[in-house]
């Protein structure tokens, strides 16, 4: 098949589309997020909640760059692997695969939690094997819907997203207006201070409520303009995420609940102290909050659970769908096996893809719920991991997988910066240092830098705190590092190196692709500019 | 629906405001933890005048 004769994604993405598109992926995070960091940050969850906001605002301005430069669904191991190298590339990619396999099995187990707050036969304490049998039954469908071809539609998303707005904001309002009291958070956060150790952990928790930013680059390549229009939603959609981050988080230290919520011993405690040692909880924070919020709260314990169940479910399946895209996009770079081009005859979609990483969900699946389905396990788990339950195992290894995938990110950014600066770059992050490298002008982001070193530390305190996730993540990184380097030594390609490519002939093609027809001109008209410029220093 | 925009982003930016002046009234008793507070606050203003600035764009373009 010729190279003009490819099939071609459609670019019909509106701009609401591409907002709900990210939103859906991301806005789904809090509802996972939030009752895992109360449970450890304790009186600081705001905090663990600004700190990872604010990363996040550096990794979402990186990816907003990005992906407006480069339209191209392969999203960060795409520009990893052009800014660094094809390893790196390789290394970014597989744990971005990390975290889309969990984003599937974490977004099915916690939307079987929201649908336990309306249907008390799925609570994981009282019936491990019911919720374990509801999550596998959701992972394996979702994996059947995505071979034969059935995925969400954009207009779908689009009014789940526009629901889950309303809904977010309605909560916030009124329990702003009516539950919230400034002095009982002042009071929460000085007296329940947590320790260094659980602040370490609860912020490397928070970044979860954050992860999903590849939508942007999979919205972006099929966005008709996407340089022009990328940049709009983006910043809408990071801004949107990181308030309801913090607004919740705040809502949730300082909450005068509406009823008393009373311990085992008949003591009235603050609504944050539900979540400790409280895994059933802590899947459905939300849910649980929505429902002490005056007058509003009787409506939206009816709903809310309902809508959380649906949008975690959405998020869940773009972890299939997004997988196989990604898969399929390293593949077709020399990063993985052809295998994982491979279409279904009939369907046209890549079974194998979709098959493998549902099926490596399946295993971390096994994983989380051992310890409640065999209590000898849960032994096991106590005496060597802290004794973690299966949402804060999955959540550990979404921790890793999006720090480590993000702070290569980071450095491909930069890369970037001075490896090709003849893109045009219609949105810039801010704060830039201009200096000439290698004869061009180019100019370094002191914001990727501020954000590399913040993704670090967070990855750092992943790695110190995460019992699980500091053997199960490196260990996926170790086993993908060898399958990427026996595959590239039997295809005969540079092992640590990378394969020699055409990147002029490429981005030329990306903007045509695009629609960015004066990008196109301008960025041909500089690399004409930049030939004339070495042939007079050469001549 | 302009308008209507226009409104919503301007509440949002109030919203702001007065998040921040309530978060700066209790800086003496709370010190360093009405920091959260204040980043929410700004980012609210920061999300109002995003909104704003897209749709003075719309309005300017035919």
């Amino acid at each position: 098949m010729s190279q003009s004769a490819k099939p071609e994604l459609r670019r019909s993405v509106t701009p609401w589309g591409s907002f709900s598109w990210g939103y859906s992926d991301v806005g789904a995070d809090i509802f996972v997020g939030l009752g895992l960091v109360l449970a450890w940050a304790a009186g600081a969850s705001n905090v663990a909640f600004l700190f990872a906001g604010i990363v996040y605002v550096c990794i979402g301005l990186a990816y907003t760059e990005l992906a407006a430069t480069y339209p191209v669904a392969g999203g960060g191991q795409y520009f990893v692997m052009r800014g660094l190298g094809d390893i790196f590339g390789f290394i970014a990619g597989w744990a971005v695969l990390l975290d889309f396999t969990i984003d599937v099995t974490l977004f099915a187990w916690v939307s079987v939690d929201y649908s336990s707050q309306l249907l008390p036969m799925l609570v994981n304490s009282i019936h491990p094997w019911t919720h374990f049998g509801v999550v596998l039954g959701l992972v394996v469908g979702l994996c059947i819907l995505n071979v034969v071809g059935v995925r969400e539609s954009t207009a779908f998303n689009g009014v789940v997203s526009a629901l889950d707005v309303i809904s977010e904001t309605c909560i916030l309002c009124f329990g702003f207006l009516f539950a919230f009291r400034p002095h009982l958070l002042i009071h929460t956060m000085q007296v329940n201070w947590p320790s260094p150790y659980q602040l370490m952990l609860g912020t490397s928790l928070a970044i979860i409520s954050f992860v999903g930013l590849e939508s942007i680059s999979q919205a972006a390549q099929e966005t008709q303009r996407p340089a022009s229009i990328i940049p709009r939603t983006s910043v809408s959609l990071i801004l949107t995420i990181l308030i309801f981050a913090l607004a919740y988080s705040n809502l949730a230290l300082g909450l005068q609940p509406w009823h008393p919520i009373l311990d085992a011993h008949g003591h009235a405690q603050q609504f944050w102290q539900i979540f400790p040692n409280n895994a059933d909880n802590q899947g459905k924070a939300v849910a649980l909050l929505s429902a002490q919020i005056p007058y509003y709260g009787a409506f939206a314990a009816l709903y809310v659970p309902v809508l959380g169940a649906v949008l975690v479910l959405i998020s869940s399946n773009s972890g299939v769908f997004g997988s196989s895209r990604i898969a399929y996009a390293m593949s077709s770079s020399n990063l993985l096996p052809s295998i994982f081009q491979r279409v279904h005859s009939r369907f046209r979609t890549p079974a194998v893809s979709i098959v493998f990483f549902s099926t490596v969900a399946v295993i971390e699946l096994l994983f989380a719920a051992a310890p409640s389905l065999y209590p000898h396990v849960a032994a096991l788990y106590g005496r060597f991991f802290h004794g973690e339950n299966g949402l804060e195992f999955l959540a550990d290894l979404y921790a890793f997988g999006a720090a480590t995938s993000y702070s290569f990110v980071f450095l491909g950014l930069i890369g970037l910066r001075l490896t090709d600066p003849l893109s045009p770059r219609k949105f810039k992050i801010p704060l830039n240092v201009p200096f000439r490298f290698r004869g061009e002008r180019v100019e370094f982001p002191i914001i990727g830098v501020i954000g590399f070193v913040g993704i670090v530390s967070i990855l750092l305190f992943t790695l110190r705190t995460h019992a699980l996730g500091r053997i199960f993540g490196p260990s996926w990184l170790l086993l993908g590092l060898i399958m990427y380097l026996i595959y590239r030594n039997h295809r005969r390609l540079p092992l640590l190196r990378s394969q020699r490519r055409d990147w002029r002939s490429a981005q030329t093609e990306i903007l045509r692709r695009a629609g960015e027809l004066e990008l196109m001109d301008e960025y041909v008209a500089n690399l004409k500019a930049s030939d004339q410029r070495r042939a007079a220093r050469q001549g | 629906m302009l308008l209507l925009r226009g409104i919503l982003s301007l509440a949002i930016l109030s919203c702001g405001l007065v998040i921040v002046a309530r978060m700066l009234e209790s800086a003496r008793e709370g010190g360093f933890t009405i920091l959260p507070g204040v980043v929410l606050g700004a980012a609210m203003i920061a999300l109002g005048m995003h909104r704003l600035a897209l749709i003075w764009r719309a309005r300017g373009s035919p």
